[in-house]
């Protein structure tokens, strides 16, 4: 009983230290523009910034968009597949990759949509009346 | 006023389920109390009852479209189907909580007709306890600023009280309501929420089992009817899950069936603890052991779908998760939901932890007790290891501030080798589970399956051209399952098909391992030559953009052209022939039209995606355009594809565009009128040989040039010739054939081009051969008089192939299939002891 129950403590104890670790060093910390200069890998919150240009190119195959991140920065960022489906109701972005030169290099983004979900938007009221 | 019959149906209903739970407590605890069990049991189908007249009402209310109402005007509206405005009962929060609670319900008559003495009355008295916490959940009382549930019968008036239209009006109606969201209208996920309510009702009947086991101290016979209970909690998660998975692929374009959003996981987690549970059961049931384990997954497969419900209803993973919900004020509520499941579990299986009985001898290694508890500690595990991963926001503190989500390797990495032990232990727990076997019997055993594997494995390793060692390894491992479960449900068949549900689940879980290695290590992006090239140069490192920088994301996307056949992949002429604006089931939804040609001489095939504002969210200045990718599925691999842009949603993006820059012009009638293209001068169009181009009615095709006769010609002439231009006039099926000339020639030392225009009387049109481009190896054509504009047509296409996507599907049904036949067989032992 005893060697068993201690051979069982250390592989449940090596186990769970060396998944603690991996999660660790899995999951990363969302930053603004300005942090991700400095760094390699990214995640950046924030809304699509609607006034500025954007679109995919159909000669890179490249969709551009500008993001106003939490801090109100405000960046180009370029994401090397075609708009996601439902980028335009997304009412939060998350972009992943890399800053270089003042443009974010999105690998991975991520859409807080569905507005369902979300709080109602008063202008979507028509009155009855007005109709 | 229906408002108000709606607050005090849930009321009464949340009265019910309290005295409910305060009598069955009473009368779990005086054994002797017959009274107090009858009004129990009424008070039970009296929640029952006015849940179904609250539901009733919502529904009537929604198909009545009474937009005063917030959850009518916030999830329908005028223009949806019935279907969905039925399903609308259940899009939002408020409702499928009423779902949910009407699930329970009906699972606590099954109960209540169906369970045995010393266990009903604590049983009613959980499942009671907690429907008191979910219809609390829709109260939306307010005690003394304490806000207690979100009613799904609130006004607009009463969620914005503070809103300048309710200030100034407040009877005011909207017109129509927002409407559910487009993603969402589909038969799939119309029917998803019920099924997995149902299992989340049913996953509570072993929790209450289990506590009332632990409560009356009678540790052994609450296996017996919890264990369908637990198999038809899974099959519906499992279906649910299915559904959910099923819906993702065929309609996002996520690009896949399973992305470990924390919405998915927290579904599979509870599938993961119910099935280890199951594994526990079965033994308790055959060999009086593993009680401990048994009470503890009970327990936990609930606290889980609680834990669940907290994690996507609460705003906590609300920048996770594409489908989370917002916090409605609820966030207090579900913790205490939470808090209270999993201390009264937890807590009294602690209090009388020492007194569950466990085995006076250890089993060995080699016995089926000890294989399937190891079975069952395996999906625990890998429960956990999803469990860490979905609560990066809330564990991930421990490591870095603002956590973000893992990685997907994190789950991939993790749990594929937990999967490969597991399923190895499968076949090997199977084959002690029938039998006795010492090493030596097992491995004689076992060696006709390893042979019968190592072929198949080698087969597939060959015929589908496995590098990866890893896979490799998976590949065999996953044969082995399928072989050695297939070869035990044969000899068990044989005996009494019955008591094949075990190995046949077993045999699913092997086929989705291989259909899950397959479509997601497999899956081919499907592109033309040219993005080809391309990716190769990216992958060699030799493309840089416009900063200078190299570029690494290697592209997904081609270009086709109408009528201009690409070969994509070396493997099939793909042609775009245009798009019919369909207008169903939306309107202004275009259907596009793409030929696949296998240069092999399969074949030929049509995919035919679909591009569709989102009515939801489209305006009149700006539309949202969302995509509906077509899957082709076939038995070896499905072609996914779908339109990424095209030229008619760039012309309406730019037609809204030009509207918001020129002011629209009021009409007559008040009509806008947009300003009118010019349509004079000639139209130029380049033509490349033998290609024809469609303009209006007409088609014209360049043939080839024809040598220019000296006397045309004016002096001096450098180069000349004449162009052979077919015109085919589709409507009077009549072709013509022109022949303009082209000419360089000199004078006073300059060079000018010569290109007499063509007559063709009889369609009105003027035809001059104006430019030759050698680089683009194209001539120019003018043509004037031509009716309607020239428009270039074409498409940006995304697909991919993906191998062995049935296989995943097959793997599901099949585990389906065994969970289906173990709930017979344990349904009919039940109900035989009950005799």
């Amino acid at each position: 009983m005893k060697p068993k129950l201690i051979l069982g403590v250390i592989s449940i104890v090596l186990f769970t230290s060396l998944l603690m670790y991996n999660f660790g060093t899995s999951i990363s910390t969302y930053v603004n523009f300005e942090q991700a200069e400095n760094r390699t890998s990214s995640h950046v919150v924030g809304v699509w910034e609607k006034t500025e240009d954007y679109g995919f190119n159909n000669q890179t195959m490249q969709f551009s968009f500008h993001m106003r991140d939490e801090d109100d920065n405000v960046r180009r960022v370029i994401y090397p597949r075609p708009k996601p489906n439902n980028f335009e109701q997304a009412t939060q972005l998350v972009v992943i990759g890399e800053m270089r030169n003042n443009i974010f290099y999105a690998n991975d983004m991520l859409m807080k949509c569905p507005s369902k979900y979300n709080d109602p938007n008063e202008a979507d009221f028509i009155s009855a009346e007005e109709n | 006023m229906e408002g108000i019959l709606g607050n005090l149906f849930v009321a009464v209903a949340f009265l019910s389920a309290f005295g409910s739970m305060v009598l069955y407590g009473l009368a779990a605890w005086r054994e002797e109390s017959k009274l107090l069990e009858k009004s129990a049991d009424w008070l039970w189908i009296s929640k029952g009852v006015f849940t179904v007249a609250a539901s009733a009402l919502l529904v009537y209310l929604i198909m009545s479209q009474r937009f005063e109402y917030f959850y009518v005007w916030n999830y329908t509206s005028r223009d949806l189907v019935q279907l969905y405005q039925f399903s609308a009962l259940w899009g939002g929060q408020e409702g499928s909580f009423m779902v949910w609670i009407f699930m329970a319900f009906l699972v606590g008559l099954g109960l209540m007709a169906w369970t045995r003495k010393p266990y009903k009355k604590p049983v009613m008295f959980v499942m009671a306890l907690t429907q008191v916490f979910l219809i609390s959940m829709l109260l939306g009382w307010d005690i003394f600023g304490l806000k207690l549930g979100a009613s799904p019968f609130r006004t607009i008036a009463q969620e914005m009280p503070n809103a300048p239209f309710i200030q100034a009006n407040p009877d005011f109606v909207p017109a129509d309501g927002t409407g559910l969201n487009d993603l969402l209208q589909s038969p799939w996920m119309a029917i998803h929420p019920p099924i997995i309510f149902l299992g989340f009702s049913m996953m509570t009947v072993p929790f209450a089992f289990a506590i009332a086991s632990l409560w009356k101290r009678e540790y052994h016979d609450w296996v017996r009817p919890a264990l369908p209970w637990t198999l038809g909690a899974n099959l519906s998660l499992l279906t649910a899950i299915f559904l959910g998975g099923y819906w993702a692929y065929e309609t996002l374009s996520f690009g896949g069936y399973w992305a470990w959003d924390p919405v998915e996981n927290a579904s599979l987690v509870p599938w993961l603890l119910g099935t280890a549970g199951i594994h526990m059961m079965i033994i308790q049931r055959k060999s009086s052991r593993a009680h401990k384990g048994a009470i503890f997954f009970a327990i936990l497969a609930y606290i889980a779908i609680v834990y669940q419900t907290f994690l996507t209803r609460s705003g906590v993973l609300a920048e996770q998760s594409v489908h989370s919900f917002v916090d409605l004020g609820l966030y207090n509520q579900l913790l205490m939901f939470m808090l209270v499941s999993a201390i009264l579990g937890l807590g009294i299986y602690l209090y009388r932890y020492r007194e569950i009985p466990s085995p006076k001898t250890e089993s060995n290694i080699l016995s089926r007790e000890f294989m399937t508890f190891t079975g069952g500690m395996l999906l625990f595990i890998m429960g956990f290891v999803i469990i860490l991963g979905t609560s990066s926001p809330i564990i991930g503190r421990l490591f870095v501030e603002n956590p973000t989500p893992p990685e997907i390797q994190f789950y991939n990495n993790w749990s594929m080798p937990i999967a490969m032990v597991m399923a190895v232990l499968t076949v090997i727990g199977q084959y002690l589970f029938w039998k006795k076997h010492d090493w030596e019997s097992l491995a004689s055993a076992l060696i006709t399956p390893l042979l019968l594997t190592s072929v198949a494995a080698i087969l597939s390793i060959v015929l589908g051209d496995v590098r990866n060692i890893y896979y490799m390894i998976f590949i065999f491992v996953a044969w082995f399952t399928v072989i050695g479960n297939g070869a035990m449900m044969l000899d068990l068949a044989r005996k009494n098909p019955k008591m094949i549900g075990g190995p046949l689940s077993h045999i699913g879980f092997g086929t989705l391992l291989l259909g899950i290695l397959a479509s997601s290590a497999y899956n081919e992006k499907l592109l033309d030559q040219r993005m080809q090239n391309y990716n190769n140069m990216v992958a060699a490192g030799e493309v840089y953009d416009e900063q200078g920088f190299p570029v690494r994301e290697k592209a997904e996307t081609f270009m086709l052209e109408l009528n201009q056949p690409k070969l994509v992949a070396n493997r099939y002429m793909v042609t775009y022939e245009g798009y019919k604006i369909t207008n169903h089931p939306r309107p202004d939804q275009q259907q596009y039209r793409i030929r696949f040609e296998p240069v092999d001489g399969g074949r030929t095939f049509y995919m035919t995606p679909d591009v569709y504002p989102m009515q939801t969210s489209s305006t009149a200045d700006n539309i949202e355009w969302s995509v509906e990718p077509h899957v082709r599925t076939g038995l070896t691999s499905d072609i996914y594809l779908y339109v990424a842009g095209s030229a008619y949603v760039e012309e309406r993006n730019q037609r809204i565009r030009d509207r918001r820059n020129i002011e629209p012009v009021a009409g007559p009638n008040g009509t806008e009128m947009m300003p009118e293209v010019e349509s004079d001068g000639p139209q130029k169009i380049k033509f490349k040989k033998g290609e024809p181009v469609e303009i209006g009615p007409y088609t014209f095709t360049f043939k080839d040039f024809r040598p220019a006769d000296e006397e045309s010609l004016p002096d001096n002439t450098v180069i000349g010739v004449r162009s052979l231009i077919e015109i085919y006039h589709k409507p009077t099926d009549s072709a013509y054939e022109v022949e303009p000339l082209f000419a360089v020639y000199t004078q006073d030392g300059q060079s000018w081009t010569y290109s007499p225009p063509l007559e063709v009387e009889r369609f009105g049109l003027n035809v001059s051969f104006t430019s030759i481009n050698p680089d683009e190896d194209n001539i120019e054509i003018s043509f004037e008089g031509l009716q309607d504009e020239y428009e270039e047509d074409w498409v940006v296409i995304v697909a991919e192939k993906k191998p062995f996507v049935s296989v995943v599907w097959l793997g599901t049904f099949l585990l389906m299939a065994g969970f289906s036949v173990s709930i017979l067989r344990h349904w009919s032992r039940e109900k035989n002891t009950k005799e």
